[in-house]
């Protein structure tokens, strides 16, 4: 291997097994240096497979266990009681109908907030839009648990504190950049050209909006409301830091299950919150993997 | 029509943030003045400011190792995703094959589950009963370590949460190199790992650059990763930051370390903002 090959095997980082049965595959010679490869290859995937999926598994695996000690791979007694006494504990049952409620109101109002404001960012070149658009990514960078806290004396002052209000606000502070840059991404990707060939032939300003751009944007739309609803939806500083005691979501509850309850009720609640997730990515997979969520994370 | 979302922010972020940064510099009234009354501890500047909070957290030793281990904690974790997110979304770049498949599918899985599950079964996975210990066992080996609840052990539940976003970001980036590219460079006789350099790398610096920084944003502010996955001490400021304001009541501490990282996590930022204006003009001026 020639030292121009072996630094650009270092720059490619874990891809560097593969790299080399890329360039094999496109000429005649199979040799046993591209059967090696094949063979690191398929131990990356093995090890990508168990450090990704093997936890979860692992915690699937608890939620149904009776019995199992160390060091068993498999559990000695299998059992639903997990199951049973989630579903039994009033406290529990009530912080998932608690957070199904919070999630979609949090993922509506956030849309409705800022899906304007990303029209106006992509069709309109106003003075400070650059800064306003950075000024948002600021916030993201301001540390969670610090705002949450100073957000807590204003919240004191306005009475927010323990309010269903205050829980939905500190919850939509986390989707308004979502839903602020990957719709911004999607307008701007529509070619104006489009909409003035509708308005040309006739269609008002609203009807071009529905008829036209909404439609080409929705992927994204969608891909932002998927992950406001899931960034509601799993928030848990913010929502316990303000809804104490009123208001106990899942995520929240997880926290005190992690530390007081037997470890397989903790496992049965974690796979329980976890089936939102799972559902509502699955639906919107293709746009999020097809660069949806890429898009949006480049200024423009 | 921008209006609304600048102007949630302005009230729920930047007064609470502006409260924030007055309060760490002593200035208890205002709209501090009920976080003031809840306070232990606290450092009030008559006229002025003051900068006795920020001396005494700084020179707390064990706010320092906080300090220390998150930086280290921050770096490991974006050298390695970035590595990891390069290789995967270049692999995935350059083969279609059921295998490139099954590891794009692997990459994103932690996209589909809430982080606090994450960490709790990330941390129960590398435990003291987890399952590489107990492979480990039956593989005869009986002293392999217990990772759970180390630094270690937020280190990688940070890149298990990081990773999809990191090849999701890099094949999105690889993936608008057009194929043609690719083909005259092989075809003018370069290798393929000279295309990778020549060609692939230099194309794909913005998404390297919003990779690194969010994800060293999201280390440095994360509180759910290291408060369940991590040791009691010495641990990241996250989790600290929460113990100094709800088990210690103090907030105006509390604070600082907030700005300490906000300080470190803006200085991320700037590069992530430098790379995209730069690349924004030089879009401009070549259309």
């Amino acid at each position: 291997m020639s030292a121009v090959e072996s630094e650009g095997v270092v720059l490619g980082g874990l891809g560097e097994a593969e790299l080399p049965v890329a360039a094999a595959a496109r000429g005649p010679r199979t040799s046993m240096r591209s059967v090696g490869m094949r063979m690191l290859g398929g131990l990356f995937v093995v090890c990508l497979l168990v450090f990704m999926i093997g936890p979860i598994v692992w915690l699937g695996l608890r939620a149904f266990s009776g019995l199992w000690q160390f060091p068993q791979l498999l559990p000695k007694q299998w059992t639903v009681a997990g199951w049973r006494t989630v579903f039994k504990d009033p406290n529990l049952s009530h912080s998932m109908k608690l957070s199904f409620e919070f999630a979609p109101v949090v993922t509506l109002a956030s849309a409705a907030i800022c899906l304007p404001a990303a029209y106006a960012f992509s069709r309109f070149r106003f003075p400070g839009r650059r800064v306003l658009l950075i000024s948002l990514f600021a916030t993201n960078a301001f540390p969670k648990i610090g705002l949450y806290i100073a957000m807590a004396g204003v919240f004191y002052s306005l009475n927010l504190m323990g309010t269903f209000l205050g829980v939905v606000i500190v919850q939509l502070i986390g989707t308004v950049v979502f839903m602020t840059w990957i719709p911004t991404a999607a307008f701007s990707a529509i070619p104006r050209s489009l909409e003035e060939a509708a308005r040309d032939v006739g269609a008002g300003p609203l009807r071009v909006f529905f008829r036209v751009t909404f439609p080409l944007a929705a992927p994204a739309i969608l891909v932002a409301m998927i992950l406001s609803f899931l960034a509601a939806f799993d928030e848990a500083q913010g929502t316990f830091l303000v809804g104490v005691p009123n208001y106990i979501t899942m995520p929240t509850e997880m926290y005190t299950l992690v530390l007081n309850y037997p470890e397989q009720v903790a496992a049965v609640f974690a796979m329980l919150l976890a089936v939102p997730s799972v559902v509502l990515m699955s639906l919107a997979r293709k746009h999020v993997m097809g660069g949806k969520l890429a898009e949006g994370f480049q200024i423009r | 029509m921008v209006l609304p979302p600048v102007g949630v922010i302005a009230v729920f972020i930047g007064f609470p943030v502006g409260a924030a940064i007055a309060y760490t510099l002593g200035k208890t009234g205002g709209p501090n003045s009920v976080m003031s009354l809840l306070a232990q501890h606290e450092h009030v500047a008559k006229h002025g400011v003051t900068t006795a909070p920020y001396r005494e957290m700084l020179s707390n030793p064990s706010v320092r190792e906080d300090l220390w281990s998150t930086v280290w904690v921050t770096i490991v974790t974006v050298v390695v995703v970035v590595l990891v997110s390069w290789g995967i979304a270049l692999y995935l770049r350059l083969n279609d094959t059921w295998l490139a498949r099954t590891v794009s599918g692997l990459s994103v899985v932690p996209l589909f589950i809430p982080v606090v599950i994450a960490s709790y079964s990330i941390a129960i996975f590398w435990g003291p009963d987890g399952f590489l210990r107990s492979v480990a066992y039956h593989l005869g080996y009986h002293g392999f370590p217990s990772l759970g609840f180390t630094l270690t052990c937020v280190v990688l539940a940070e890149i298990w949460v990081n990773i999809p976003f990191g090849v999701l970001m890099m094949s999105s980036g690889l993936n608008s190199v057009p194929n043609a590219l690719i083909e005259a460079g092989r075809d003018s006789g370069a290798s393929m790992p000279r295309v990778v350099r020549s060609i692939l790398l230099p194309m794909n610096v913005i998404p390297t650059v919003i990779v690194a920084t969010f994800t060293g944003i999201y280390v440095l502010g994360s509180f759910t990763v290291p408060y369940l996955t991590g040791p009691t001490q010495p641990n990241l400021l996250g989790p600290t930051m929460s113990n100094f304001f709800t088990a210690f009541s103090q907030p105006q501490q509390a604070e600082v370390l907030a700005m300490i990282v906000f300080v470190l996590a803006l200085a991320l930022g700037t590069a992530y903002v430098w790379a995209n204006i730069r690349a924004s003009k030089r879009a401009g001026a070549t259309s």
